[in-house]
């Protein structure tokens, strides 16, 4: 059913779990999967370009490192995980990602937000379900 | 000596609570330092403390930081693409700097019944646009690897060179002293790659930071002499690094120790003083001011940039995104704005609007860019085969 599976990957406990359903599902569906880190919280209305490039620089090596870790993590239960790397806003990006790359399926983690902050805010989850040209599944 | 340890924990405390309150939210550290060093320097006020009041040494970290803050914008320059698109950025960036330079001096001047001196320093602070303002924008987007992008970054340096240009000559005194200092400038910035080179490989990469050094003296001496010509060190700062910048490319050591130098200990004490000198009751008294200075600065960079975008044939909705990204303002625009004051040719009233007028136009027009005129080729609507987007420094931490 599915064949291509885009999972949101922030290396949360969340994302861990929507990677472990993640692989599950590709194995089952024989889909590819992906992992899309996003970049968030590069530093808006920079007062210098140093600044944006030594955060983005800090970001790509953290995002990589984490990747990394996840496709070693699919490499173990037999399945290659491709990654994808942007910066932007979390949900707003997952979205694009999703509609770009013609995938069918959207995995995220549920975030640890508190009732309060969710219930203002909406999750990333939310958002993602809200706006994805295709399903989602929020791992819990 | 109590009491400067005191001053010291108070600026050195704010300006890691900057650090960390820009980490959480991801805005810049200058915009949090900014707002920081506005509620520290009116509640100080309020409260009678003179502890957030600058002081010669808080005042000799901020200007030391101003100029190296220049320096390495001036060394951001991409030679390559400046060349490449000189006709387009060079009309852009001058004309971005020259309407909203004569618009916002012509308005106060005109209008707001400010005298000449205050005119023109309300002139240059608002002709200004923040070329880190729209990187942070590009990166987002991957559009900074553009065509489209470089040509907007290429023209922003344009327009900030116009402004260092007018900070350092208009308030210049015309006698001996600015030839000297012209003279020896020029020969300093033809013989300055090669000697920084030659430094660079002779003592580069030492920890004594022997490179880092003689960049901070050429920058005093410049700066020194600009000072004594009444004109303005951030004028030959920005030189220097526009013809050095070709060497931080191949030498990503050096920029990157200098980083940490200017972020632990310079520009927190700028932007921290930008911010503790604009005065709330002034903003409140002067807030439809403030308004209209902001859409003076708008309007005469959209008559200015919008049309030169059309005439090299940019698409529309491309040109809308150009002119917005040309109306943003920071760094250059505080710059001014504290070097009017420093120099007693703005009050503090006047230097509360013309920096809050700053902030507002990097905040304001980058939203609307990035809402509604976002370039198709790139970010929302691009419709590609997804392949990899990881950069090139997430592939070097990759173990395949």
């Amino acid at each position: 059913m599915f064949k291509r599976i885009l999972l949101a990957y922030d290396g949360s406990q969340g994302a861990d779990r929507a990677l472990a359903a993640g692989l599950d599902l590709a194995k089952m569906h024989g889909a590819e999967l992906w992992a899309l880190g996003v970049q968030e919280r590069l530093p808006r209305f920079s007062g210098t370009i140093d600044e944006v490039q030594e955060e983005k620089q800090y970001s790509n090596q953290r995002y990589g490192k984490l990747l990394n870790a996840a496709r070693a993590k699919a490499q173990e239960a037999g399945l290659e995980l491709k990654t994808i790397l942007r910066p932007g806003h979390p949900a707003q990006t997952i979205v694009e990602v999703a509609r770009e790359g013609k995938f069918d399926l959207v995995l995220v983690g549920h975030s640890g937000l508190s009732g309060v902050w969710a219930a203002f805010l909406g999750t990333t989850a939310e958002k993602v379900s809200r706006h994805a040209p295709c399903s989602v599944l929020i791992v819990r | 000596m109590e009491h400067v340890w005191i001053i010291t924990t108070a600026w050195i405390g704010l300006a890691l609570l900057a650090s960390l309150i820009s980490i959480r939210i991801g805005i810049s550290v200058a915009l949090v330092e900014i707002f920081l060093g506005f509620v520290a320097g009116n509640l100080g006020a309020h409260f009678g403390t003179a502890i957030f009041q600058p002081n010669a040494w808080v005042n000799f970290l901020a200007g030391f930081g101003s100029v190296v803050l220049t320096f390495l914008a001036g060394a951001e320059i991409d030679p390559e693409s400046f060349r490449r698109q000189l006709k387009p950025s060079l009309a852009i960036g001058i004309i971005s700097f020259l309407l909203p330079f004569l618009g916002a001096m012509a308005y106060t001047y005109y209008i707001s019944g400010w005298n000449l001196q205050a005119a023109q320093i309300a002139g240059i602070a608002l002709s200004t646009t923040s070329m880190a303002v729209v990187y942070a924008v590009m990166v987002e987007t991957g559009l900074n690897e553009t065509e489209l992008g470089k040509l907007i970054l290429t023209a922003c340096f344009i327009t900030d060179l116009g402004t260092v240009l007018a900070l350092g000559l208009i308030f210049a005194h015309y006698d001996y002293w600015l030839v000297i200092f012209v003279v020896v400038t020029a020969a300093a910035l033809w013989r300055l790659p090669s000697i920084c080179r030659w430094v660079f490989a002779q003592w580069g990469g030492r920890v004594s930071e022997p490179e880092i050094k003689f960049i901070f003296l050429v920058l005093s001496v410049l700066g020194a002499l600009a000072v004594t010509a009444r004109s303005e060190a951030v004028l030959p700062a920005y030189l220097f690094g526009m013809v050095i910048a070709g060497l931080f490319v191949h030498d990503k050591v050096v920029i990157h120790r200098m980083r940490a130098i200017v972020f632990a200990m310079l520009t927190p004490f700028f932007f921290l003083k930008a911010g503790t000198l604009v005065s709330l009751p002034a903003l409140i008294a002067g807030f439809g001011l403030l308004v209209i200075l902001f859409f003076v600065k708008m309007v005469a960079k959209i008559v200015g940039v919008w049309p030169m975008c059309r005439i090299f044939r940019m698409p529309r909705r491309e040109s809308h995104y150009t002119t917005l990204m040309m109306a943003t303002g920071l760094t250059f625009g505080s710059i001014a704005s504290l070097f009017g004051f420093n120099y007693g040719y703005i009050d503090q009233a006047q230097y509360s609007i013309l920096v809050t007028v700053v902030i507002a136009s990097a905040v304001i027009p980058t939203i609307i860019a990035q809402v509604f005129f976002q370039p198709r080729e790139v970010g929302l609507g691009k419709r590609v085969a997804i392949e990899y987007f990881g950069t090139a420094e997430h592939f070097l931490h990759s173990e395949e």
